[in-house]
């Protein structure tokens, strides 16, 4: 079963695969460093311009974004107690503290080595579970895959939080636009109106530009942050290898940050801001000095980074092995993967052995590369970027925008079309309709359609086809688990309330 | 769509519920025409997003009712609409003008009207992004770019 991991070892060292592994650590440190920006982003912007490269190249820039943005995010934490993504909020509590007391370089170092402990355990958990979890999905048939789709929207929607109206609207939409097109078995267009551009349906790339890409840039203009105050000399920054055995008592916190990272980022729709909470008050609670976190304990540090970047790898083990992804990068991440004829799902280790256990391989490279890069290069040189101003940021990010969707197809059909989905996702975004949703509903709403019509032709129409086996029913038993356990969950939290507000 | 709005039909949640509503019932029309096995899932997720934008429309009037605030969107519409406005300019005259003379304008022109002043800044930057773009992808990638459609006719 493991025997691919090893075969696939060799294509990783080559010279373009490496490189675009460290290119794409170096470029998510830049995108997580920014506020406004994120790793979801910039691997929207980046999956259009990998059309004309070899998957493991593409692959490789897309893990090393994802481990160096989550690291990235801790430098304005830290320096400024700007979160530069949403998973480093939790690293702001004691980097922030520590930077005012100078020691902004060591605080800094702890989150580049936890972000790198962090990564490593997630990629060897992606390695240990996804593929004999692949093993157990290629038994599945049409009924089931059917029903996998159906518990991965289910499990985005309902286990994501907030509103579930919101979610499932998300859903509709992101389903109805993975049909439009021809009909994959009678050949009749569908909402085409005509329009000889959409018969072969709208490419993931241009949704997920639009959705991820253009709200963030529209935020960068709307509000211009002043981070101008930033000085990388002031840091006292020491090198890495005199700072690593201050380092030494943080054990404890690294394994168990990367447990929690690990675990939530299995869980679908759970995401690195939560691991990294959960695991810094794990962490404080199981501290011998809880008071002094939250005034610059480096261990506060620690806990955050380390579960935020466990969450990484861990959140495409259900995104690879079932097409479920955890997180809204593991979702755009499975559009990158798309974009390569790669489709997401347990046939993917069947068919592409190499590029599948290349890409985990590159995910264990990237977060090593992680201290190397990030660690020795960037900590002062890094901050300094924090000055660039936004605006002229934001006009950079439309061009590359406009770029990438050109490429597509070489038609301004496509960015007329990204904008119009970027309006719709600016909207969407404001008012709290999650986003991962329709992307999951995109890729999965045509593999559902399907798998579905596949199933109801081996049933003859009889829809109790869909039912007929045990796989299903434990897969429907899942998502009326997934509908209903967080409605029961507030309910309980409610009823605990009111008792406690009686008593 | 900013804060404090009177008129509780002009909340920003009830606008795009309407909104999802009326869409989603125009696009239902033409299912019509389809197979039914074809129309199955388009009709199932437009009626859904039917009934989920009408849930959304009361529970929204509710909130209304009760006194509770609108969903706040944005601090500043005129930038908002001011920054849609230029990205739409920009593929309009990408499309029309062709992509490097677009390029060489918006880029500055963003970056001028949202705070960044700099003269000497701003025409480093335009060099430097045309510059790389040329270099990476035109002349390294081979990649076409809009021509414009007003010098082709």
């Amino acid at each position: 079963m493991y025997s691919d991991l090893l075969h696939a070892l060799p294509e990783v060292f080559a010279l373009t695969n490496f490189l675009a592994v460290i290119i794409g650590v170096l470029a998510g440190i830049v995108v997580g460093a920014m506020p406004g920006l994120s790793a979801t982003m910039a691997i929207s912007v980046l999956v259009p311009f990998t059309f004309g490269l070899e998957p493991l190249v593409a692959l490789g820039l897309m893990a090393g974004i994802y481990n160096g943005a989550m690291y990235g995010g801790a430098i304005p934490a830290v320096l400024l107690r700007i979160p530069g993504t949403p998973a480093a909020v939790a690293t702001t509590f004691d980097g922030y503290p520590m930077a005012q007391k100078g020691q902004g370089g060591f605080a800094l170092q702890v989150a580049v080595v936890s972000s790198s402990i962090g990564g490593i355990a997630s990629a060897f958990a992606l390695m240990l579970l996804a593929p004999p979890l692949s093993k157990v999905t290629l038994l599945f048939g049409p009924a089931e895959v059917f029903w996998v789709a159906v518990f991965g929207l289910a499990s985005i929607i309902f286990l994501l939080g907030g509103n579930p109206v919101k979610g499932l609207i998300s859903a509709c939409f992101g389903v109805f636009v993975s049909v439009i097109g021809s009909d994959p078995i009678y050949g009749n267009d569908r909402f085409t109106f005509g329009q000889l551009e959409l018969l072969d349906g709208i490419n993931i790339v241009i949704l997920l530009v639009g959705l991820y890409a253009l709200p963030p840039v529209i935020d960068l203009l709307e509000t211009p942050l002043k981070t101008d105050s930033v000085e990388g000399e002031k840091l006292g920054t020491e090198p890495i290898w005199k700072a690593l055995p201050k380092m030494k008592g943080y054990w404890k916190t690294w394994l168990r940050g990367s447990f929690i990272g690990i675990w939530i980022g299995i869980l679908p729709g759970a995401g690195g801001s939560m691991a990294a909470f959960m695991s810094y008050n794990e962490a404080r609670r199981s501290s011998k000095k809880p008071e002094d976190w939250g005034q610059g304990e480096p261990e506060g540090v620690a806990a955050a980074e380390t579960a935020n970047n466990a969450d990484t790898a861990s959140a495409l083990i259900p995104a690879l092995t079932l097409g479920i992804p955890g997180t809204a990068v593991a979702a755009v991440m499975l559009g990158g993967l798309l974009v390569h004829g790669l489709q997401p799902g347990p046939m993917l280790f069947r068919d592409n052995p190499d590029v599948v256990f290349g890409f985990m391989w590159q995910f264990l490279f990237g977060a090593i590369l992680l201290v190397l890069l990030g660690g020795s290069l960037a900590t002062n040189s890094f901050a300094r970027l924090l000055n660039l101003p936004r605006p002229l940021l934001g006009s950079i990010i439309i061009v590359l925008m406009l770029i990438g969707v050109y490429s597509i197809h070489g038609r301004m059909f496509d960015v007329y079309m990204m904008l119009g989905f970027g309006a719709v996702g600016w909207v969407m975004d404001k008012l709290k309709f999650p986003l991962p949703p329709v992307v999951l509903g995109l890729i999965l709403g045509a593999f559902a359609e399907e798998n579905l019509r596949l199933a109801l032709r081996i049933g003859r129409g009889d829809w109790a086809v869909l039912f007929k086996n045990t796989t299903s029913l434990v897969l429907v038993a899942l998502t009326v688990a997934v509908v209903i356990g967080p409605m029961l969950k507030r309910r309980f939290i409610d009823s605990r309330k009111k008792e406690g507000e009686e008593a | 769509m900013s804060e404090g709005h009177k008129n509780r039909f002009l909340r920003p949640e009830t606008l795009s519920a309407v909104g999802i509503l009326v869409v989603a019932a125009g696009f239902l029309i033409p299912t019509t025409d389809l197979r039914s096995i074809s129309a199955l899932l388009p009709a199932a997720m437009l009626i859904g997003l039917i009934i989920l934008s009408l849930l959304l429309l009361l529970s929204d009037q509710r909130k209304a009712a009760a006194g509770e605030a609108p969903e706040k969107v944005t601090n500043s519409p005129k930038r908002v609409i001011g920054a849609f406005c230029l990205i739409v300019a920009y593929a309009v005259a990408s499309d029309l003008i062709g992509f490097y003379i677009s390029t060489v304008i918006a880029v500055p022109t963003v970056a001028y009207v949202f705070g960044f002043r700099n003269p000497l800044g701003l025409a480093i930057a335009t060099a430097i992004v045309v510059g790389s773009i040329w270099l990476i992808f035109d002349f390294g990638m081979s990649q076409d770019f809009p021509t414009g459609r007003l010098w082709q006719n």
